[in-house]
């Protein structure tokens, strides 16, 4: 015999919870409690350092302590000297750092997303490995290549062509060739995973449908590697602002970068509260822009969350 | 099936999430031994209503009598259910057997004895002897689910709870499946509690089904009970194509429908509402050459037919409406699209339901 | 024809690919070929070859310390990063809860952050709390950048595993102490097993951060900085070297026990 259940009479429903209890229950959800132990290292290891540092620059220069003294004028100090040099140094050779590398890891990240096939995995092992190589080591080996008279290349041209060559170290040009050389794997990187995120069914459509390579490009391609393009380029650049080994080995006394000021004020001027003002305008600039792009992020779907 | 003992019974459950009412006041009782298969639409509470059964959601109002004991408290670990889950859930990193004897080595059973049950199990699942160290990642589609299936069955629970388990897979594996999964219920005789959106599929199965809608346990009856006689719109609607029509009882017993112009005669009703729906399901219509053959007729145009392997399916245009008649290849309508016909059927094969 | 330009675009993509991979590599093998050079200065092309300095800098006392110090602190930054960015992991990409976008992009802050500026700062950080600046103060610093990296490795692996699995373990009878060690750990443990390699070695070479929070104890890539900055000494290269074989040893040895680890899995029953 078919039988119904009479549907119209539904329980009362249960009270809801006050805020207070809604915050408990907040505090004992899995989530939370799992995030606390890198939370707290956090709090300890990154918030805290910043707001010391914070700290340091509203003090009187050359003290080490708070005494009860704020004052601007390391803030003003820097507006008004040649600060500014600096500045547009590190952040001029981290933008012209940033282009290269998308311009030479692009190709890259496209064989490794959509042209290599099982190939991929091999390749980017390889290309893993320098990265694990200390900087220093590598920037060293390239110290080696173009020094002057003995270094490998001028070697060569020697022996080979007769030819005499010049130092081609301490330039510009060599300061961005080691940056390019040590931030390449970080543009690369997100990149290639911003790529793979492109649908082969949608370029397939997209070039059914009548476009060019270019628009399909600009369409398809690059709306949707953007997030991962974008990481790459923000990582590559903030990472090259604070970069300090590439000047110095590469680039000689020629090029002081920003990292170059902070760590003079640090070490041989003993003023702290200035050089931690110069660092407080690095991580206001770089802050900024590191939260602009986050905010558009999609951070599950980028990593894979199905 | 065994004695008519409810082994399971459920007595005016409620979840509660929040403001919504997942699952609203059911109530139940499980035969033991049968095979029942819960129906509705996603978002109708049925998942939830399994995993409660199951242990892995608590209920908010209500009871779970598992053979007379309150189970309410009684987590899923420790409850002698077992379920497929949707995605098969399957231990990705170890092999079929490692699967197979997972419950087994939980209670602490001997490798040598776990091994042997494993074998029996893979030999009922139909599982070649050689798959035992297999990976479950180079398993098709089909193995895995004969892999979820022997897992479940090697805790020997009294009753196994299947969530969706074929919606995932294509037509052809599907029905194999389905048939299979009926044999396994009756070589093993354990009470099967299943979940699907599709009616189809439970008809297929089922010893009884169960008809969900919002939280609401809205029919519950044999296949046969729910295919011809549907309590409601609803339930009449889930079979897939059957013409529907609105209608309003009139003087002398017939109902008027607005949608075909005419009055039509209709089975008694057994509540007094006004309107209602005639349900006409498409193999008890019938072409007519004259209309005294049945008790209605209707006049139309033939717009288009449609092979549907042993059986034909036709949609005939009556002004703006589209009635569907079925029949068998073997009687198949022998004239042409565009032509004027008229189609009828009897009362006795009309169900009147309400809203 | 679009066939033909699809191929001739491919092999361009795989040469320029071989000239990246090239260059990536022309001043490792730079390194490597000088470290086998006799004289006291650098000379190219090399007038002899020998291991001499090799001999030389494997018997510094020297070298034993620098590496020791350098082993010591990436095996401390890669067991810790584990633990935090597993349970880092967890919240990132397993739980549904409040906030945890917000958390996501929080965590992911101090990645994007200049070096030599939280290198600083740590230093400020430690000199204001009075913790003196030794290699286990390197090991905090190198965490603050190399946490959140090992949770996003981690968070990768975690989003790939179907959390029913818990579930259906659950259901079969095990405990969550079960639960957690038969099906979460083993499921989760290639993500583990790398993210823990990449703390190692990030942490073995990372100079930006050791710099400032070492003090009197000196990482490798320490030494080869100060070393570097002052022009040129034989022994710059072989240590050079000696950071290029271990890091290649540590990752093939990874490898390998990895694919060693999957093939005993597939065997035992």
């Amino acid at each position: 015999m078919a039988t119904t259940i009479d549907k119209m009479s539904p329980p009362p429903l249960l009270p809801q919870p006050t805020a207070l209890q809604s915050f408990g229950l907040w505090l004992r959800q899995p989530g939370f409690l799992t995030a606390t132990p890198i939370l707290i290292f956090f709090l300890a290891g990154f918030v805290g350092p910043l707001v010391i540092v914070l700290g340091f620059s509203f003090l009187p220069e050359r003290t080490f302590g708070f005494h009860g003294e704020w004052t601007v004028e390391n803030y003003v100090h820097i507006l008004t000297e040649s600060y500014y040099i600096s500045f547009l140094w590190s952040f001029g050779l981290a933008a012209a750092t940033v282009a290269c590398c998308l311009l030479i890891s692009y190709p890259v990240s496209y064989g490794l997303a959509k042209v290599f096939g099982r190939w991929a995995a091999p390749i980017m092992l390889l290309l893993v490995i320098p990265l694990f190589v200390s900087e220093n080591v590598r920037l060293f080996g390239w110290y080696i290549l173009l020094l002057k008279g003995g270094g490998i290349f001028a070697g060569t041209a020697k022996e080979l062509f007769g030819l005499e060559t010049g130092t081609l170290l301490y330039s510009n040009g060599t300061t961005l060739l080691g940056m390019v050389y040590v931030y390449l794997p970080y543009t690369l990187f997100p990149t290639t995973l911003g790529l793979s995120l492109v649908p082969k069914d949608q370029v397939d459509a997209a070039g059914d449908l009548g476009a060019n390579r270019f628009q399909i490009f600009r369409e398809i391609e690059l709306p949707v590697a953007m997030p991962g393009i974008l990481i790459g380029s923000l990582l590559t650049f903030v990472l090259a602002v604070g970069a300090i080994s590439e000047a110095k080995v590469l680039g000689g006394a020629n090029i002081v970068v920003i990292s170059h000021a902070i760590q003079h004020e640090f070490t041989y001027a003993q003023n702290w509260p200035l050089g931690s003002a110069i660092s407080m305008f690095a991580i206001l600039i770089t802050g900024t822009l590191v939260i602009y792009v986050m905010r558009r992020l999609d951070l599950d779907r980028l990593l894979g969350r199905r | 099936m065994g004695e008519d003992t409810p082994i399971l019974q459920i007595k005016g459950v409620t979840k509660q999430f929040g403001k919504l009412l997942a699952v609203n006041n059911v109530s139940l009782d499980i035969v033991d031994g049968e095979f029942f298969t819960i129906v509705g639409p996603s978002g109708s509470g049925k998942t939830t209503l399994l995993r409660m059964l199951a242990g892995l959601e608590k209920p908010t109002g209500g009871d779970i009598l598992l053979r007379g004991n309150r189970v309410n408290d009684v987590s899923a670990n420790k409850r002698p259910t077992c379920m497929v889950f949707q995605s098969l859930a399957l231990f990705n990193h170890r092999t079929v057997g490692q699967n197979i004897e997972f419950s087994q080595k939980m209670k602490g059973v001997p490798r040598a004895e776990r091994r042997e049950r494993a074998m029996e199990l893979m030999k009922i699942v139909r599982l070649p002897e050689d798959y035992y160290a297999k990976s479950v990642t180079k398993c098709s589609g089909g193995e895995r689910q004969r892999v979820a299936l022997a897992r479940a069955l090697a805790s020997d629970p009294d009753i196994m709870f299947f969530d969706e388990p074929l919606s995932a897979i294509d037509y052809q594996l599907r029905k194999h499946l389905e048939v299979e999964l009926k044999d396994l219920h009756r070589e093993t005789g354990k009470t099967f509690m299943y979940i699907t959106h599709s009616l189809e599929e439970a008809m297929v199965m089922s010893d009884r089904i169960g008809i969900m809608q919002a939280g609401h346990l809205i029919q519950v009856g044999t296949p046969d009970e729910i295919y011809t006689q549907p309590l409601n719109k609803f339930v009449s609607e889930f079979m897939g194509e059957v013409n529907t029509l609105a209608v309003r009882r009139s003087a002398d017993g017939k109902y008027d429908c607005a949608e075909l112009s005419m009055q039509l005669a209709a089975p008694a009703s057994t509540d007094s509402s006004e309107t209602g729906y005639l349900v006409v399901r498409p193999e008890s219509m019938r072409f007519l050459n004259d209309p005294s053959e049945a008790d209605n007729h209707v006049k139309g145009s033939l717009f288009n037919e449609y092979g549907m392997g042993s059986r034909v399916q036709y949609h005939v245009r009556v002004g703006d409406t589209m009635l569907v008649v079925e029949k068998l290849r073997e009687q198949a309508y022998q004239g042409n699209i565009d032509d004027d016909v008229i189609i009828g059927w009897n009362v006795k094969d009309s169900v009147l339901v309400g809203d | 024809m679009e066939d033909r330009k699809k191929r001739w675009v491919h092999s361009l993509i795989g040469v320029w690919t071989g000239v990246v991979l090239l260059f990536f590599f022309l001043p490792i093998a730079a390194v490597i070929v000088s470290s086998l050079s006799k004289s006291r200065y650098f000379r190219f092309p090399m007038k002899e070859w020998s291991f001499k300095w090799y001999d030389e800098t494997i018997n510094a006392n020297l070298t034993e310390n620098l590496h020791l110090t350098s082993v010591y602190v990436a095996g401390c930054v890669a067991l810790i990063a584990l633990v935090l960015g597993f349970f880092g992991a967890l919240a990132f990409a397993r739980y549904d809860w409040k906030g945890r976008i917000f958390y996501q992009r929080l965590i992911m802050l101090p990645i994007f952050f200049p070096q030599a500026v939280l290198g600083l700062a740590l230093l400020l950080w430690f000199t204001y709390i009075g913790v003196l600046p030794t290699w286990e103060a390197a090991v905090f610093a190198h965490l603050v950048w190399i946490a959140p990296i090992v949770t996003l490795v981690i968070s990768i692996q975690v989003y790939g595993f179907d959390v029913s699995q818990e579930e259906a373990a659950y259901d079969l009878g095990a405990n969550r102490w079960q639960v957690f060690w038969e099906v979460t750990l083993p499921a989760l443990a290639p993500g583990l097993f790398s993210g823990g390699l990449f703390a190692f070695l990030l942490s073995w070479g990372n100079f930006s951060l050791s710099t400032y929070t070492t003090g009197a104890d000196s990482t490798v890539t320490e030494w080869l900085y100060t070393k570097m900055s002052s022009g040129y000494t034989p022994m710059i290269p072989t240590m050079g070297a000696f950071s290029v074989y271990g890091s290649v040893i540590i990752l093939f040895a990874g490898y390998i026990f990895l694919i060693a680890h999957r093939r005993r899995a597939a065997k035992r029953l």
